[in-house]
């Protein structure tokens, strides 16, 4: 067993780049914003300012930009609580995700749910987080159901993490989107600890990606440090799934940087490990210095995308703070769909009814 | 239910589904039994909306292990009628996430037993996400549930109060076979999740006139007055309006005259129409199949302790199995169903106040 994975090869000098320049230069912005805002909420946690919780992805950025930004806007996503990022990769908006966390009206859920347990299902398609993981791939497997019988080349993708591989949910799911060639990609999270579980206490083969083979579907595991790689295979198994291929599971290798939410000092973790990994795989910075090498960006331009990022997260913050909360006398409110408290935000998705 | 012809009596243990008949049709006369009313709801919304679909396990080629779908796929095809794995929590999933992309799945589980496999999926997932989103879910989960045949401790579970403690999910226990088949066709309908809970000793027992128009519809959270009476109002759901019926028949020739109220819905429930009931007939029997402690009938009593205290002459009385799993023997099971003669001994403990 071994969470060692051979490094990524996309981000080596001179390699054919898989995008043009501009959608590197969103990349680049998109994994710096992750990390900004993971580092000033998690401040803010720890100062008593944030209520809730705080569920830090610093690390993991290569993975969940990576794969999101291979989606398009028509096809949905499933996220897990760690990887808020793959849905600001998706389009969420900012000052209503900060909103959600201080449980403004308005937050994308309205102040029902919090944090990162995000979701917006009209706009983006993004699936609102639950966190009894893997508990969204069965849903995710309902998504892809509705698209391939509409023909209409639309993929769901789903997260989770290496713990949620011990669940039978994705044994189930991952057995029934191959039994039906589903429209569907699986990505695993790889971070190497499910709370303070490290991976031999929660499987006991070499890697997660080797499990594709006994389901039908093609596994291919990526080093979670080289965004590029990520993407280009996440970008494959999309064009797989939409061209009537089937499903595909991604396992992604990284390490969860912090703990596990904002209150857990991560003592578990040896020290070496974590080093190492900050040392050599973070995502944030190696990309930037591709880029450089590359001549994709200047210093200046890098500069100015951190200037941008620092600014919009300061005006999320006094969106969030200036926004209501919801009316206490709405508690009851919203739980059926008959009594009309979310008709006032167009488009909510599901029946019609008669 | 005066019409209603009772036409299986002795069918105790044929009943459990294993081995079982074709479904039959509805006889010349037109009457129909509860079985063949759900596949007939389940047959005319299917033509009226070409998104309401059909998942489960063995519900195609097989007919679902009591054949309420028997023949549905030679006529709607594989991707409406789905054989599925055995895979509870999936099955949900599925019916969840092809309802937010504008399906409405119609979730068959073997027995409600099996429920519990695919609880986390229904309770949490189901039950909360437009509370939390707005996002529409019409999902139907079909499930034959409760005791009397003989059907064992995994077979025979009534579990309505688990989802009625779920707040987001409707949930509905049809007693007849004209109920079966307006509340199945409403639960398609709707735009929130219904859990519909058949009850497996109904399924063949009985048979009446049930309507054939394609918009009969009974609607959710509407109790119904089986019975008129004064004396004193049994407010019960399920097979047990009928133990309910025959204990009220029974004690009319000792000159009492008995109420039945069905409930038809657990949730959304119908509290007016209890209240109307006790505020004629001033005492109140509970009866119900869920356990005892927590059970449906705990809520009911409650209720009408809260509301209706002023119009009650004796303290309201719960009749229900007692905390244990359902036991196969026959005396066993016996015991722990509540029995005609249990009732009728309520009913005058009741009326001695």
């Amino acid at each position: 067993m071994s969470t060692e994975v051979e490094p990524g090869t996309a981000q080596t000098p001179g390699a054919a780049r898989p995008l043009p320049d501009e959608r590197l230069q969103e990349i680049l912005h998109l994994l710096k914003l992750a990390r900004h805002f993971d580092e000033r909420m998690e401040a803010l946690y720890r100062q008593g300012r944030l209520p809730g919780a705080f569920y830090s992805g610093r690390g993991q950025e290569g993975t969940h930009v990576g794969v999101a930004f291979a989606l398009e806007p028509k096809d949905s996503l499933f996220p897990t609580h760690r990887d808020l990022t793959a849905q600001l990769t998706k389009g969420l908006d900012l000052n209503r995700v900060m909103a959600q966390y201080w449980g403004r009206i308005d937050g994308y859920l309205r102040g029902r749910d919090g944090n990162s347990h995000i979701g917006d299902w009209d706009g983006n398609r993004t699936f609102a987080v639950i966190s009894h993981l893997p508990i969204a791939y069965p849903v995710a497997c309902g998504a892809a159901t509705a698209y391939q019988r509409a023909g209409d080349g639309r993929v769901a993708m789903a997260i989770c993490g290496d713990g949620s591989t011990s669940n039978g949910r994705w044994h189930e799911s991952l057995n029934w989107s191959a039994v039906h060639q589903l429209p569907v990609v699986w990505v695993v999270n790889n971070n190497q600890y499910a709370y303070s579980t490290p991976n031999p206490l929660e499987f006991h083969v070499p890697t997660i990606a080797e499990r594709a083979v006994a389901y039908g579907m093609s596994g291919v595991r990526v080093d979670g440090g080289d965004v590029l790689e990520v993407y280009e295979a996440a970008l494959a198994a999309v064009q797989r799934a939409r061209e009537g291929g089937g499903p595909t599971l991604i396992e992604s290798v990284s390490l969860r940087w912090r703990g596990h939410a904002g209150h857990d000092p991560a003592s578990y973790m040896p020290a070496e490990l974590l080093e190492q990994y900050m040392a050599e795989k973070d995502p944030v910075k190696n990309f930037e210095e591709w880029m450089l090498a590359e001549g994709v960006v200047t210093k200046e331009d890098i500069e100015a995308i951190a200037e941008r990022i620092a600014a919009d997260f300061e005006a999320g913050y006094e969106f969030a703070q200036a926004s209501p909360f919801p009316e206490a006398g709405d508690v009851t409110k919203g739980l059926w769909a008959e009594d009309g408290y979310w008709d006032a935000e167009p488009g909510r998705g599901g029946g019609t009814g008669q | 239910m005066a019409k209603t012809a009772q036409v299986a009596k002795g069918l105790d243990g044929a009943a459990a589904g294993h081995g079982a008949e074709p479904r039959g049709k509805r006889t010349d006369d037109g009457l129909a039994t509860y079985l063949i009313a759900i596949a007939e709801g389940l047959w005319e919304e299917m033509e009226r909306d070409e998104r309401v679909y059909l998942l489960g396990e063995d519900i195609g080629v097989y007919g679902g292990a009591f054949k309420v779908t028997e023949g549905f796929v030679d006529h709607f095809g594989t991707q409406r009628v789905m054989d599925t794995p055995i895979a509870e929590e999936t099955i949900v999933g599925v019916a969840v996430g092809s309802a937010m992309e504008g399906l409405r799945p119609v979730a068959e589980f073997q027995y409600a037993d099996f429920m519990s496999s695919g609880f986390d999926e229904i309770t949490t997932v189901l039950a909360r996400y437009h509370y939390r989103t707005g996002v529409r879910l019409p999902v139907v989960l079909r499930a034959p549930s409760g005791g009397g045949v003989r059907a064992s401790n995994f077979h025979s579970t009534n579990p309505e109060p688990w989802f009625a403690h779920a707040p987001g999910l409707k949930v509905v226990c049809p007693s007849s076979p004209t109920d079966a088949k307006g509340l199945i066709k409403s639960a398609v309908r709707d735009d929130n999740p219904v859990v519909y809970l058949e009850h497996k000793w109904l399924y063949r027992r009985f048979k009446e006139p049930v309507p054939e128009d394609p918009d009969f519809l009974v609607p959710i959270g509407k109790a119904d007055v089986k019975r008129e009476g004064t004396d004193l109002t049994i407010v019960t759901y399920g097979a047990m309006v009928y133990r309910a019926l025959e204990a009220a028949d029974n004690l009319a020739a000792k000159g009492a005259s008995i109420e039945v109220v069905d409930l038809r819905s657990i949730v959304p429930m119908d509290e007016e129409t209890v209240l109307e009931s006790i505020a004629k007939t001033s005492r109140a029997l509970v009866l119900y199949e869920s356990h005892r402690f927590l059970g449906v009938g705990a809520e009911v009593a409650a209720m009408i302790a809260e509301k209706a205290f002023e119009h009650l002459d004796a303290p309201v009385e719960r009749l229900a199995p007692p905390n244990t799993p359902v036991p196969f023997s026959p005396p066993l099971e016996d015991a722990y169903l509540p029995q005609v003669s249990d009732i009728e001994a309520a009913v005058e403990r009741i009326s001695a106040w």
